[in-house]
């Protein structure tokens, strides 16, 4: 069968050339579980969400930001068929130099503060927001350093905030934030920049990335798809590669619960 | 159940904890918990989002100011590796004087009779992770490749590498008469483009063994690395006396046949037992002919080689033949096959009869030149009896033997 008879076109952002290798193993893992998918890529999660709203893909893997903007032009709950672990329990850290660091967000007040790509939830628009429930208005209280870099994709590649944990040690900035999973991978990876930085702050936790889906998406080809998603195994030889490509080890139903703060944020944006 | 305790002290994370934490995770069963105490607040911040991208969980942190600090790790449910338990650490294999032998590495000197094909680079006693890609050897039965000595076969070539550029006293090979340096120089071509052949061979199947015989891995690169050296050494030989000679199309095509045979028994037969074996001869006759000494030194540290390449050939062919009686027509049809790719070979070249004639003599005086004749008549009588006693050994009947002996090259290679 021709992959452009699937029964299921989902649509990614392309961050980066793994996710092809990564697509296109998931589209096995699919077709062995019968429901056959196809993929499609996008350069920026504004052309996946209208793609989504407009029907041109029955599924989007967004970013939560996508996510919340996706559910904004559409003016009702979209549907969730599933999230990796990592996305339901992500958060923020801001990092300082080593001997810098503060332990109450008002310690911010004053200093220079790197942001990663100002259409990063975790990289730019969370930190914003949870620093201001704890009672420091960064923007106007701390002097901003953006790193407004592949504006489009969220922050997924990584790229403002390798800028912004060298523009810490550098000393271009006192603290910087980024996401937690991308601090570790740094620390695995032995980045030079990073040994000499300390956490200092690090946010409630909130959900990323979620396949989304409109309403409208048949019931019973949602659950398949679902069913199909859930299914994947990390214990499986055939899948490993790619799901550690995707950054996950297992795959979760997903749900609304951890979307409110960035939708509260982005609405104050 | 209660957690274990792990003391990070000054280590951090990036900084060599996680080495720690990942030792202490393997040994615990998924579900267990690691209480992780640690004297720094910003490693507390980051090692629930360690544990979550190592595939664990955290379950509880305490993080207060002025600390200490502890977080609870659940170990997840995933394999590191997709494969099973490794096995329990064991006593290494035996040492002789210290030494540790590439014969003494398989307990028992169990060695598989079959491999899959798709395996991959798996040393041995390693255990293989699931999910690698597959592989296509094509030679995949012990019994296709083995002889019972590879090993140690393997072994003696290792401890008798030497150096063509620096162990042989080449200065002594310059400055011989004209006659006797076209002689030499026209031998020497002769063995190189021989060895030529010799190297191509093993190389044509190394690349197909299964990893899972490393044995004949190492041994077939040994054997190649010895032909490398054999080209280098006779090449310097015919260059160093500026004399340069021809390369004969009659060898040209006897070797043509020989990287013919696709089958690895086949081949050890035509190509150990059969060629180097007559070469056996001819370099004992370069040896003791050799008018210099750089000469001499080369046919000698060759034949060394050549010895080892003839027994492998010798203890491969007896073996197959004693565990399939049938094999031996097989080989048999292998060397028909090619004798009849060579019927229009007469004979020796005249050039190398000429040259060994000279090399024998000396001299163009006529009573030397007889001599000289004479022991190239009495050189291939040699290499005949040799041939048989060679053949015999290895398990054909002395009929057999004979007719292999007869269809064999008259390039001797």
């Amino acid at each position: 069968m021709s992959r452009a008879d699937a029964e299921v076109r989902v649509g990614a952002v392309a961050y980066h050339p793994r996710i092809v290798t990564i697509w296109e193993t998931f589209l096995e893992h699919f077709e062995r579980e019968g429901v056959t998918t196809d993929y499609i890529l996008f350069s920026n999660y504004e052309r996946l969400v209208a793609a989504v709203l407009a029907g041109d893909v029955e599924i989007g893997w967004n970013t939560n930001t996508a996510f919340v903007a996706l559910e904004r032009q559409l003016g009702e709950p979209a549907r969730i068929l599933g999230m990796r672990d990592l996305d339901a329990r992500f958060a923020t850290l801001i990092v300082t130099r080593r001997g810098e660091a503060f332990e109450d967000a008002r310690g911010l007040a004053g200093r220079r503060l790197a942001l990663a790509s100002r259409d990063s939830g975790h990289g730019a628009i969370l930190p914003l927001h949870y620093l201001a429930e704890q009672g420091l208005d960064a923007a106007s209280e701390c002097e901003l350093v953006r790193f407004d870099t592949d504006l489009g994709k969220h922050g997924d590649t990584g790229d403002s905030e390798l800028r912004v944990i060298r523009a810490v040690a550098e000393g271009s900035a006192d603290a910087g934030a980024l996401g937690e999973s991308t601090l570790a991978a740094f620390r695995a990876d032995r980045v030079p920049a990073v040994s000499e930085l300390e956490v200092a702050w690090r946010s409630p936790t909130y959900y990323h990335c979620n396949f989304t889906a409109l309403p409208s998406l048949q019931d019973a080809v949602a659950e398949r798809w679902r069913q199909a998603l859930l299914a994947m195994s990390y214990d499986d030889e055939r899948m490993r590669q790619a799901m550690d490509l995707e950054g996950v080890k297992q795959w979760l139903g997903g749900d609304r619960a951890g979307y409110e703060s960035l939708a509260v944020a982005m609405g104050a944006r | 159940m209660s957690a274990r305790r792990l003391e990070a002290g000054e280590l951090e994370l990036g900084g060599g904890l996680e080495v720690l934490l990942a030792a202490a995770l393997e040994g615990m069963p998924p579900g267990a918990r690691l209480e992780v105490h640690t004297p720094s607040r910003s490693t507390a911040l980051e090692l629930g989002s360690w544990a979550r991208v190592a595939g664990h969980a955290s379950v509880g942190e305490r993080i207060v100011p002025g600390g200490p600090y502890a977080v609870e790790i659940e170990r997840g449910p995933f394999a590191r590796v997709l494969a099973g338990p490794l096995p329990a650490r064991r006593s290494g294999p035996p040492l002789r004087d210290g030494e540790l032998h590439t014969a003494d590495l398989r307990p028992g000197a169990n060695v598989p009779e079959a491999a899959q094909a798709a395996s991959g680079f798996t040393p041995l006693g390693a255990v293989a992770e699931r999910g690698a890609p597959a592989f296509r050897w094509t030679l995949n039965e012990r019994d296709a490749l083995w002889a019972d000595d590879v090993a140690e076969l393997a072994e003696q070539a290792s401890a008798a590498q030497w150096d063509a550029s620096r162990d042989i006293p080449w200065e002594a090979a310059r400055g011989l008469p004209d006659f006797i340096e076209r002689a030499v120089s026209q031998v020497m071509t002769f063995i190189a483009q021989n060895e030529y052949a010799a190297l191509y061979v093993p190389a044509g199947f190394l690349a197909d063994v299964n990893p899972a015989y490393p044995e004949m891995l190492m041994w077939l690169a040994s054997h190649v690395h010895d032909e490398a050296r054999h080209v280098e050494v006779f090449t310097k030989r015919s260059l160093i006396g500026g004399q340069p000679s021809h390369a004969l199309a009659s060898t040209e095509l006897s070797l043509h046949t020989l990287l013919d045979e696709r089958d690895f028994s086949g081949a050890a037969l035509l190509l150990n037992v059969l060629g180097e074996g007559t070469f056996l001869d001819l370099l004992r006759f370069v040896e003791h002919h050799a008018p210099d000494a750089a000469t001499r030194a080369a046919a000698t540290l060759a034949h060394r080689d050549e010895v080892r390449h003839v027994h492998f050939g010798i203890s491969h062919v007896r073996r197959r033949i004693a565990a399939d009686p049938g094999q031996a027509a097989m080989l048999i049809a292998a060397a028909e096959r090619r004798a009849a790719k060579l019927t229009q070979m007469s004979g020796l070249s005249p050039l190398l009869t000429e040259g060994l004639t000279v090399m024998a003599a000396g001299s163009l005086q006529p009573a030397e030149l007889a001599r000289g004749a004479g022991d190239v008549r009495t050189l291939m009588q040699t290499m005949e009896d040799n041939r048989l006693k060679r053949l015999r050994a290895a398990g054909f009947d002395h009929r057999d033997a004979q007719h292999l002996s007869d269809l064999h090259t008259p390039n001797l290679m």
